[in-house]
């Protein structure tokens, strides 16, 4: 039987060293329990703060762990253990809920721009499988507090039956009205703002 | 031994359990998702999760094994849970224009995939939720969390 060269005898015994080395680390960096930083669906990062008896680890990287007591996690967690832990999980997320604005010429007249939405909303809502919808109406800030709260009222109740009328079939609809106090553009009091003068539907 | 009729007094105890919690708190958000076992208890009633079934503050919401649920909030708040999973909110407060917004739960085990809504967006320091060995306060963000004894 020939010899083995030594430099390949030192190469098998250094990789194997290695991976023992690595699976180790493997093991001694995932904790049971621990947090994991995802980018928003959005794309941006927030930020995660993991508070424990043993410290406390600020995340705000995509793909930082931290064990949930608090500890520092040095090698973030590998793909094959976030698949075990989190696949079923990521699976079961609900569709991420879809918002849209609604604008209006004078009282509860939609723009035509605003006319043309109505068949995407519809269509939105009709894809999901359950649907709860929320409409909120809002008024620029003509004429007093209590007659635009009763205006963005009947402007949200107004959105509701056309979308209603149109075939909108959701199983909980709220409508409420922020009257004048929830302007998406700043004005002062009595200030003419289209823009102001909108319904919000949001499909969850 | 169960006879109809206390089968009957069961239901209809359920039916003024929910009733009641339903008299107190709208729902602050519904099931969207389920796959196998899943259940949602409110003030002592326990239904089975389905496609549409609310959550209230205060709900408890479970997995089996092999199971998941996902849940929409009023706020827009998406989770997600994986297998043999209890999670409860504790506490749930969504009033944009009165200032009013919180979201306390708490992960007892299992999984949840959470992306944040308008009440982090509005009030980042209003979001967390507890694990049995420390807390995770929410910044606005999507994160994983896996809770194991």
């Amino acid at each position: 039987m020939a010899a083995r060269p030594a430099w390949l005898l030192r190469t098998v015994q250094g990789l194997a060293m290695a991976l023992a080395l690595l699976w180790l680390a493997g093991c001694a960096s995932t904790p049971k329990s621990y947090v994991l930083l995802l980018p928003s669906p959005d794309g941006t990062v927030g930020k995660v703060i993991v508070t424990g008896a043993n410290g406390e680890q600020v995340l705000d990287k995509a793909g930082q762990a931290a064990s949930t007591d608090g500890r520092a996690i040095a090698v973030p967690p590998p793909q094959v253990q976030l698949d075990k832990d989190f696949s079923t999980t990521i699976a079961a997320r609900p569709k991420l809920p879809v918002n849209y604005l609604l604008y209006f010429t004078t009282g509860t007249t939609l723009t035509s721009e605003s006319q043309a939405q109505i068949p995407r909303i519809i269509a939105d809502a009709t894809s999901r499988s359950s649907i709860d919808i929320s409409v909120i109406g809002h008024t620029d800030t003509i004429m007093t507090a209590e007659y635009n709260e009763q205006l963005a009222l009947s402007r949200a109740n107004a959105v509701v039956e056309l979308l209603k009328s149109r075939g909108l079939n959701a199983s909980a609809i709220s409508v409420e009205s922020h009257g004048k106090r929830n302007l998406l553009i700043q004005t002062p009091d009595n200030t003419f703002e289209p823009r102001n003068r909108r319904v919000e539907v949001s499909i969850r | 031994m169960k006879t109809p009729l206390v089968n009957m007094l069961v239901l209809v105890f359920a039916l003024f359990a929910t009733l009641g919690a339903r008299a107190q708190d709208q729902p602050i958000g519904y099931v969207k998702t389920v796959a196998g076992e899943a259940s949602i208890t409110t003030a002592g009633a326990r239904v089975k999760a389905e496609v549409g079934t609310p959550v209230y503050q205060g709900s408890l919401l479970q997995t089996g094994g092999k199971s998941s649920m996902g849940v929409t909030f009023k706020d827009e708040t998406v989770m997600s849970f994986g297998a043999d999973t209890t999670f409860s909110v504790d506490e749930y407060l969504y009033a944009p224009a009165q200032g009013k917004l919180k979201l306390g739960s708490k992960l007892s085990k299992g999984s949840l995939n959470y992306v944040s809504g308008v009440i982090a967006k509005l009030k980042p320091d209003a979001v967390s939720i507890a694990t049995p060995t420390g807390v995770i306060g929410v910044r606005g963000t999507q994160f994983l969390v896996k809770v194991e004894d």
